[in-house]
């Protein structure tokens, strides 16, 4: 997508959007991550209550 | 693509970055609650192990105890037991020792009077060895002097043989002037008279009556070893005259004789002789035993 010229004023293009998402997905996904892997090491499990 | 979605694309960025930002602190930070339980876990299973391991020690020192005590009660027993019989031997022990000192004073005691009774002993026997050398002298001298009595005698009777045998001549001869002269006379018819003796002759001498024994009886009333002479308790008033002999006796043991050289009226002193015991004061003496 390219820049829209709209009513004199300049514009963000859309893709600038979707990288900001996919910074933001990115970024959930690393915290997903890291979190899944912390819980593995320290109570061996991930979704079940350590016993 | 409207402004409300851009908006809404920013801030939903915005938030997500800060949300991330946040669990991950906070999962960085957090606590290892199960490292921590198991290691809590271990401690307890040691410490319960420990406290087992404490309770089986407690028991067993309770049991060593419990042990040690029936022990230590037979050992009280017994020492109190020993202590009793040991108390039982002190008290005879200070009886004996009482005893013994006792006995020791009585030994003593006796030591002390067999002591002045062997000095007693001693002076006596030195009186008696002067004594008895002064006996001794006079027996020598009286021995010299029955030599020269002896002598004498022996000299006197052989004057008196003499003086017999001239008496037998004598009388041989009166006797032959007798016959001629009675036959002298006879041829007259006279005859001699009796003729008186020059010499009387006094009447023979009688025989004494046996004197019988006064029987006086006393006591030693003092006794003065230095000088070997005793006071008794009877004087002139009982009877008691100088060269009395008195017998000292003690039981029916004779003691010693008493000869008198002085006397009074209530008592009177001798001097001791034929020593066969020590005299002592409350002997008994009398005149006859």
């Amino acid at each position: 997508m390219s820049p829209v010229q709209t009513q004199g004023r300049t514009s963000v293009p859309d893709n600038l959007y979707t990288a900001i998402l996919a910074i933001a997905f990115f970024a959930v996904l690393a915290t997903t991550a890291l979190v899944a892997y912390m819980c593995y090491t320290q109570y061996e499990t991930i979704f079940k209550i350590a016993s | 693509m409207s402004t409300l979605t851009k908006i809404l694309i920013v801030l939903l960025t915005m938030f997500t970055i800060l949300l991330c930002g946040i669990v991950v602190t906070y999962v960085a930070t957090a606590v290892n609650y199960k490292e921590k339980y198991d290691g809590q876990q271990n401690r307890m299973r040691a410490l319960t192990e420990e406290k087992n391991a404490a309770d089986q020690k407690r028991n067993e020192t309770i049991k060593k105890a419990e042990e040690r005590e029936v022990e230590l009660g037979k050992k009280i027993s017994s020492l109190e037991a020993d202590i009793n019989k040991l108390q039982s031997d002190l008290t005879a022990a200070k009886q004996k020792r009482d005893d013994a000192i006792d006995r020791a004073d009585n030994w003593q005691a006796i030591a002390t009077d067999f002591s002045k009774t062997t000095e007693m002993q001693v002076q006596l026997a030195k009186d008696a060895i002067n004594d008895r050398n002064e006996i001794d002298t006079e027996r020598i001298d009286n021995l010299k002097e029955l030599e020269e009595k002896t002598a004498s005698l022996i000299e006197n009777m052989a004057l008196i043989e003499q003086l017999e045998q001239q008496t037998r001549t004598l009388r041989e001869e009166k006797t032959a002037l007798q016959n001629k002269l009675d036959q002298i006379l006879a041829q007259y018819g006279k005859t001699i008279p009796t003729p008186l003796p020059i010499t009387q002759i006094s009447d023979k001498a009688r025989t004494a009556p046996p004197v019988t024994g006064i029987d006086l009886k006393g006591k030693i009333s003092d006794i003065d070893i230095n000088n070997s002479t005793i006071e008794i308790s009877v004087g002139s008033a009982d009877g008691v005259r100088e060269k009395m002999i008195f017998h000292a006796t003690r039981g029916d043991k004779f003691i010693c004789d008493i000869e008198i050289f002085e006397v009074d009226q209530d008592k009177a002193v001798g001097t001791l002789d034929l020593v066969q015991d020590t005299p002592r004061i409350g002997d008994l003496v009398s005149t006859n035993l």
